[in-house]
């Protein structure tokens, strides 16, 4: 039976040291922590507070300088483990004299996957990420939004049970955030560990099932993000279609039960939406110019 | 030329003992580098979980040597072939063909021995020009994916550190060995353009030769016009058949064409220029000036000890003892070649050689007879010849094979100076027999072996201390040692203190004070402080010229261009020592890898 860890740190702590052996920074201390089968784990906090260090730990590029870091109960040093994870650095590090075939090409060869499965799995992953008429270009000429899509096509080439993202939406236009963001979701419903880390809350907060907040490389708070984020004695009630006068009863009532209105009003949009919503109009009536929310309002 | 008998050992003769060799030393290395690694380890973590860890590395390094995936290291060969193209590596072929397209502005086709010259010159160029871009392209390689950090989505991988080095390795040599095949073929084509020649001969350019006393007619003799600043004389015998003379170190074939009274000749192209001689050499010993046996001879004052002498004019002389000699090998009797050095203690006409005596003794029965005397010439290789009918002193007649070569088909050649105060040298590589003549293309190939054999060497040792050097350090790194290793009998003399002048700080010393390396420092302070740097220095000298490869060594260009065939043995011989050398380099430089915080 698969045990349900994935990822395991036992009082990982990483110092690092110059050439003469003298402590220079503390970059992680004894960091305990467990990323389960299905989830999406955020490692979230500040520039320089221990998240790309945890990363690069568990994937065996930095050793540890006291404790452990176990990859589905492997010593995040053994190479066999990588067979089972797919990694998206936080800057697509690619070969940029390669074209995205080639690149695909050479990491699939990697995994010692047959011709024809590689192929076929190229084909399928330049599809997935929208660069079919690109693929023979070197990228060298590719946009940064472009490399990162190949960079996430290498991650997904050996259909990775574990993802590690670093970074993932760095980079990215609000389109592309979204799509990325809808496909560590869709990799999540296939089954797959999702492990990122990033300093975009927003982002954090739309994909991720459970976070873990770093900050000068020390856990400070852990758990499910919706009972993290939840204000426990602040009630909120949404509701369509209520009258002025209905409104007006509403808070009678919240001043009957000596509770304390804090607002009251008409909620806004995200401007990651709007966005979204402006895009998706102009693609379907090419030349139209799009009516603004105000401009509705108005009518 | 200076000809090393160990490199000409037949190849199962030097196997099993080299084999050994190769072993021992290998685990004494390796067991060297686990007590370095556990005291390492011992530092940072305590004697027992070093012990530990140490146990760890070695069980991985085997698994990971042992477990290496062919399609892995196929991918990252691809890679690095990829990236040398990417860095415009063909740029170095144009170059080389930049290079031949002026060489004829300053090889001279005139000179003593042309073809010498030419290949001297192809093989030089080609090796410099090839070994600096092993240099640069294994050094920078490496170390620049780690600073790009492209080389995290690689060791994130199921990739063993072992297969990233073996994969650089394999495609940089990929790399080269295309570029060497292109190089060698190129300057086969330009050594036969730029050598080849052809002279006229007219029936004016012939005069009679003097009869003989009873009026016989005598032939023909003149010469041929001038080409590539020389021109070839002709002797034609009575009976029409011509030849020309050996000049430039090449002749050519004449054909003498006849239509009644119309008499026309043909001059066919050069010929012994590109050789591929076949040595059978013998084992040298020498006779003092009262002919008891000597180890070695004389020495003349030279500090090149590579030759020893013996005294004209007296009993001294210069024996070469052959095994294996056989009738059926030569059946008309054997082939002499030589190359003697001669010391004059005085000039008298310099141009004259210095007469020498050449004698065949069969070592069983003592017996021995003088073949003729000659003129040995400096500089100059004398072909000889001893025919299977020779006669004593006294006029018997002998064979060759049934008198004078024993029953183990051993004979003694006999060479010994008859001036007094003139003096003959040698060494043993000077004189051989010529059994034949091997295939000059490949000789010549065999020769380019050398060359790649050199930037396998380079490529191994680049790639090694570029895992865990920076690009430019390990450049410099790599340079060094390829300097050292083709000074590497000079640095080896150096560190056995077999230099004159002593160590780096004594001939500082020197330097500064002007004292002549023969002269002995004067006693004191000063001397002894640099004599104990010396020995200090000399023992980390003594440990490098250990561990670096002799570079100048693995060069076969000399055997080519003095027209030497090289043996399939010394082929063999010389790939199984590289790759004895790279395998242990391969291993360390895994190990380098496999070590180091790819991401720090």
């Amino acid at each position: 039976m698969q045990s349900d860890v994935v990822v395991e740190t036992q009082s990982l702590s990483k110092v690092y040291r110059d050439f003469w052996g003298r402590q220079k920074v503390r970059a992680l201390k004894a960091l305990d922590l467990e990323v389960r089968r299905g989830e999406i784990f955020g490692l979230l906090g500040p520039n320089g507070s221990g998240k790309t260090t945890t990363i690069k730990l568990i994937l065996g590029l930095l050793f540890p300088t006291s404790g452990k870091a176990l990859v589905f109960g492997k010593d995040a040093t053994e190479v066999t483990k990588n067979e089972r994870i797919g990694y998206l650095p936080e800057e697509s590090y690619l070969y940029r004299f390669l074209n995205a075939e080639e690149t695909l090409n050479f990491y699939g060869r990697l995994f010692n996957m047959p011709r024809a499965v590689r192929r076929q799995r190229v084909a399928d992953l330049i599809e997935m990420v929208g660069l079919d008429w690109a693929k023979r270009r070197q990228l060298k000429e590719y946009s940064k939004g472009m490399v990162r899509r190949i960079g996430l096509a290498q991650a997904l080439i050996n259909d990775p049970e574990l993802v590690v993202l670093d970074e993932p939406t760095t980079g990215l236009d609000p389109i592309g955030t979204r799509d990325m963001k809808d496909l560590i979701l869709k990799l999540r419903d296939e089954g797959k560990t999702i492990l990122m880390c990033s300093h975009l809350l927003a982002d954090v907060q739309d994909v991720c099932d459970r976070i873990a907040i770093l900050y000068q490389g020390e856990l400070k708070e852990m758990g499910r993000v919706d009972a993290l984020l939840s204000v426990r004695d602040v009630t909120e009630v949404r509701a369509a279609g209520l009258s002025a006068l209905a409104q007006e009863e509403l808070k009678q009532v919240i001043e009957r039960n000596n509770g304390h209105l804090l607002n009251m009003g008409n909620p806004t949009t995200t401007l990651e939406e709007l966005f979204l919503k402006i895009i998706h109009e102009s693609e379907e009536h090419p030349g139209r110019r799009v009516r603004g929310v105000q401009e509705a309002q108005k009518d | 030329m200076v000809i090393d008998l160990n490199d000409v050992i037949p190849f199962f003769h030097w196997l099993p003992g080299a084999l050994l060799y190769w072993l021992v030393i290998v685990a004494i290395v390796t067991g060297i580098a686990t007590v370095v690694a556990w005291l390492v380890a011992a530092v940072r973590h305590g004697p027992i979980v070093a012990m530990r860890l140490t146990w760890r590395l070695l069980c991985g390094a085997v698994d990971d040597l042992v477990r290496m995936s062919p399609r892995r290291v196929a991918a990252l060969a691809w890679l690095s072939i990829k990236e040398s193209i990417r860095r415009r590596v063909v740029i170095v072929f144009i170059v080389f063909i930049v290079i031949l397209s002026f060489a004829g502005w300053f090889l001279d086709p005139g000179s003593i021995n042309p073809g010498r010259l030419y290949l001297s010159f192809v093989l030089t160029a080609t090796s410099y020009l090839l070994l600096l871009l092993a240099l640069f392209l294994s050094t920078l390689s490496l170390p620049a994916d780690i600073k790009n950090r492209t080389l995290h989505t690689v060791v994130t991988k199921p990739v063993r550190a072992s297969e990233i080095v073996l994969g650089r390795i394999l495609g940089f040599a990929a790399v080269g060995t295309c570029l060497l095949v292109f190089m060698g073929v190129t300057c086969y084509v330009f050594v036969e353009r730029g050598l080849s020649h052809t002279h006229q001969l007219t029936a004016d350019d012939l005069r009679p030769l003097q009869s003989g006393p009873a009026g016989e007619p005598a032939g023909l003799q003149g010469y041929t016009s001038r080409a590539n600043r020389h021109r070839h004389k002709v002797i034609i015998d009575p009976s029409g058949e011509g030849r020309l003379e050996m000049e430039q170190g090449h002749w050519h074939r004449l054909t003498v064409h006849k239509e009644g009274d119309k008499v026309s000749y043909q001059i066919g192209p050069p010929e012994g220029m590109l050789l591929a001689r076949v040595p059978i050499y013998g084992k040298l010993s020498f006779r003092d000036r009262k002919g008891q046996v000597e180890a070695h001879g004389l020495n003349t004052g030279d500090e090149w000890t590579y030759r020893s002498y013996i005294e004209g004019g007296t009993l001294a002389a210069m024996v070469w003892k052959f095994q294996g000699v056989s009738e059926k090998d030569f059946p008309r009797g054997l082939p002499v070649e030589m190359t003697i050095g001669i010391f004059r203690t005085h000039k008298g006409n310099i141009e004259k050689g210095v007469p020498g005596s050449l004698a065949v003794r069969n070592p069983q029965t003592g017996e021995k007879v003088d073949v003729r005397i000659f003129e040995a010439k400096e500089y100059v290789t004398d072909v000889q010849f001893i025919p299977r009918q020779l006669h004593t002193a006294d006029g018997q007649p002998r064979d060759l094979f049934r008198d004078l070569v024993d029953d183990k088909g051993e004979v003694e050649i006999w060479l010994s100076c008859v001036v007094p105060q003139q003096y003959f040298g040698a060494a043993q590589g000077d004189l051989y027999l010529r059994a034949g003549d091997a295939s000059f293309p490949l000789n010549f190939a065999k020769g380019y072996l050398g060359i790649w054999l050199q930037m396998m060497l380079v490529i191994g040792l680049g790639v090694m201390f570029s895992t865990f050097l920076s690009g430019p350090v390990a450049l410099m790194t790599t340079l060094g040692t390829l300097i050292g290793g083709l000074s590497h009998e000079f640095m080896f003399k150096l560190a056995m203190g077999q230099t004159y002048g002593g160590g780096p700080a004594e001939s500082f010393i020197r330097m500064l004070t002007q004292d002549a390396v023969t002269v002995e420092m004067e006693p004191g302070l000063r001397t002894a402080t640099a004599q104990t740097v010396d020995a200090l220095t000399q023992f980390w000298m003594r440990l490098m010229a250990a561990v670096i490869p002799d570079f100048g060594h693995f060069s076969f260009a000399d055997y080519v261009a003095y027209g030497f065939n090289i043996s399939g043995d010394t082929a063999l011989t010389f790939t199984c020592r590289a790759m004895a050398y790279l395998l242990p380099v391969f291993v360390a430089g895994y190990l380098c890898l496999k070590t180091r915080e790819v991401a720090k």
